[in-house]
């Protein structure tokens, strides 16, 4: 039993945290539902973080999901890197878009030139997609948002030896471990904000109600962490059906505090905090939504036919 | 990061397992209600706590030169989870052997080692903890009953309140003032509670036979020698020893077993495959989940030597939430099943969830320290 991270985990949290600092803040003044870095995706490339679960397995997937989470620019790490390798030749392009049949409602990350995986419950499928199939929509949401059209999946290529049962489970894993990452930088940025922040004539994180109610968030963080990281660890399906129910659930939690907090700057698009909340608004109820992940688990833990 | 247990540690749980198997009887649930304060578990402590001595399940984890298997922090709480999710059948004595027992081997002058600890490693010896008041609970360093120096006796004069086990232990480890008003100024001592002076009430509560007294101390004299370190720095003895124990017991062990017997009920009748039921029961599976994954971080921690910090709050809090998901949840939807004579398990699980956020430390205090040391969040004016 260990649940710190070993050295070469540690190495890996630091050497992202060292690459990623560049990239902690936007330029004063950008006003934006997302933004995108293009030397931050080479960057990350070059480094070979893409691979990052060939070299360290899947821990390393979720640590490097966390730390991209925790930065303000729309990157797509989390398909890349749990599911990239899982979807054959020739290497699909990123950004990889996640989606379950029907394809009839927007889709986060999906791109022109990138690749779109799909699960209808039998089969997951891969269309690698044309410009032409992808119309970008507009959203409040911090992700760049598309609606597929003209894709016939009943064509697309499907996906050997990827199961919906392990495509559901690295979706799971993703999806936790980028709230434990942007949920970590938007209680972060909200606990710097009230102990700065002077109302009543004092510091509003002096105050035992804000203290509680970010120190309940603390707990929700580092919990969904550690589920997190076990379930990659594991590659049990009922572990990151768990992770992820447990995480889409605090992740109201993390979005209502972290701006009740802020009043009205947190509700700007100049101040950072909605890079990070209206990214876990959106994961909240990707996939289902807490529900579906908890009865997800449930089906694993107590089957109905004993 | 490994999450497996080693297969020392597994092998070690089983023999833990098969000493209760074997020394538990068939209707040990019935009996016992899982409550370590009814008459019968607490008889029945005396018997089992000195089988455990004999098997070395007793102080595993205490240092060799006083009896222990000189054993690690992970066996200590893998034997800490198996005796509580069994309704606890070590009664109160589990007091003793997590920290009254390292108080006396930190503390402790050769004449109480020799005589506390002998009576702790044989299970014989059982202690009530003489901490809050009437005006000091979670404000414990408000504390106000006295101990003074009279020639050769200290004498006490004060009350105590919420004092589990009193009405059977042999001995009380009493914070008693002995200068000031602070901190500074607190002493710790160990009184017979067989003591002239002493009058014990129990009060009947919602949390399980005798878990609750009043204790008056009325010119209690005891000897010089029976304060344990040194007078007017009992704060630092008691924030020492019970660093380790902040954590608490792993109640979540009991909670979980209660979740499971639920769900057997629930599939017996018919009801488990309710979309509603299904999915609260694996949010509390999450939630027990998660406080386990942070205490068992926090005991890894301790293995490694790290100073006891906010992340013992954090597990703490986690449990706080974990055993109330649990306790909603059988209300919702176990209600019919919540009396001990029906189902003692669920019953007695559903009591214990209903005290966690109180008991050793009430969760706001968690929360408190969870800001003030993790976030670094400014004092209140």
């Amino acid at each position: 039993m260990e649940l710190d991270l070993d050295a070469d985990q540690t190495a890996l949290a630091q050497a992202l945290d060292s690459m990623l600092s560049k990239y902690a803040t936007v330029p004063v003044g950008k006003a934006e539902y997302f933004v995108q870095n293009e030397q931050l995706e080479r960057d990350l490339g070059d480094a070979g973080y893409f691979d990052v679960v060939r070299d360290m397995g899947p821990v390393g997937g979720v640590l490097l999901i966390e730390a991209v989470a925790g930065v303000p620019w729309s990157v797509e790490v989390a398909a890349s890197a749990l599911l990239g390798s899982a979807l054959g030749e020739p290497r699909a392009r990123r950004p990889i878009a996640l989606a379950r049949a029907p394809l009839d409602t927007p889709v986060r990350f999906l791109s022109g030139g990138g690749t779109l995986v799909v699960s209808d419950g039998k089969a997951v499928r891969r269309v690698d997609l044309t410009f032409a199939q992808v119309t970008p929509v507009e959203s409040q949401f911090a992700y760049p948002y598309a609606l597929a059209k003209g894709v016939d999946l009943g064509k697309a290529a499907v996906v050997n030896g990827l199961s919906p049962v392990e495509f559901q489970r690295l979706w799971q894993l993703g999806i936790a471990a980028e709230i434990v990452g942007a949920a970590g930088k938007a209680v972060d940025i909200a606990v710097e904000y009230v102990k700065a922040r002077v109302q009543f004539g004092r510091p509003l994180g002096s105050f035992q109600v804000i203290q509680h109610r970010l120190s309940e968030c603390a707990m929700l963080h580092r919990g969904a962490r550690l589920l997190t990281r076990r379930a990659a660890w594991s590659g049990a399906a009922v572990d990151a059906a768990m992770a992820a129910s447990y995480a889409q659930e605090a992740a109201a939690r993390f979005i209502y505090e972290t701006h009740q907090f802020h009043g009205a700057i947190g509700l700007t698009l100049e101040y950072p905090l909605h890079y990070f909340t209206y990214r876990l608004r959106r994961l909240q109820g990707e996939l289902g939504g807490a529900s579906h992940q908890s009865r997800a688990a449930a089906d694993v833990r107590w089957p109905l036919q004993a | 990061m490994d999450f497996e247990w080693s297969e020392e540690h597994n092998a070690y749980r089983q023999r833990i397992k098969d000493v209760l198997a074997k020394n538990l009887p068939p209707d040990w649930g019935d009996k016992s209600r899982y409550d370590n304060g009814s008459d019968y578990t607490v008889a029945f402590s005396r018997k089992f706590c000195p089988i455990l001595a004999k098997e070395g399940l007793l102080i595993p984890h205490w240092p060799k030169e006083y009896g222990g298997g000189g054993l690690d922090a992970w066996h200590h709480w893998i034997l800490n989870e198996e005796m509580w999710g069994a309704g606890e059948p070590r009664a109160y004595q589990y007091m003793s052997i997590n920290w009254v027992g390292p108080a006396f081997i930190q503390f402790g002058t050769a004449e109480q080692k020799e005589l506390h600890l002998k009576g702790i490693t044989s299970g014989t010896i059982s202690y009530c903890q003489g901490f809050s008041e009437p005006n000091a609970g979670s404000d414990l360093a408000a504390l106000k009953t006295r101990a003074e120096v009279r020639g050769d006796k200290y004498v006490i004069n004060g009350s105590k309140i919420w004092t589990s086990a009193a009405s059977f232990a042999d001995y009380c480890i009493l914070l008693a003032r002995t200068g000031g008003s602070s901190r500074a100024g607190i002493g710790v001592f160990v009184v017979p509670m067989k003591s002239p002076g002493i009058t014990v009430r129990v009060i009947p509560s919602l949390q399980g036979a005798r878990a609750l007294h009043e204790v008056f101390y009325d010119n209690v004299e005891i000897p010089l020698s029976n304060i344990l370190g040194e007078q007017d720095k009992g704060w630092g003895v008691v924030t020492q020893i019970l660093a380790n124990e902040r954590i608490g017991a792993p109640r979540y062990s009991l909670t979980w077993r209660g979740l499971d017997r639920g769900m057997e009920l629930l599939r017996a009748n018919g009801r488990l495959a309710d979309p509603e039921v299904r999915a609260r029961a694996a949010r509390c599976e999450a939630s027990l989940n998660a406080a386990r994954l942070l205490a068992l971080q926090v005991i890894g921690g301790r293995v490694k030597g790290r100073p006891a910090d906010a992340e013992t709050n954090i597990a703490r809090y986690a449990a706080v939430c974990a055993d109330r998901m649990v306790c909603e949840f059988m209300g919702d939807f176990l209600p019919e099943y919540l009396f001990p004579e029906k189902e003692p398990l669920l019953a007695a699980a559903y009591k214990r969830t209903a005290s966690i956020g109180i008991a050793a430390g009430a969760a706001e205090v968690q929360l408190n320290l969870i800001s003030r040391n993790l976030l670094r969040m400014p004092r209140e004016a």
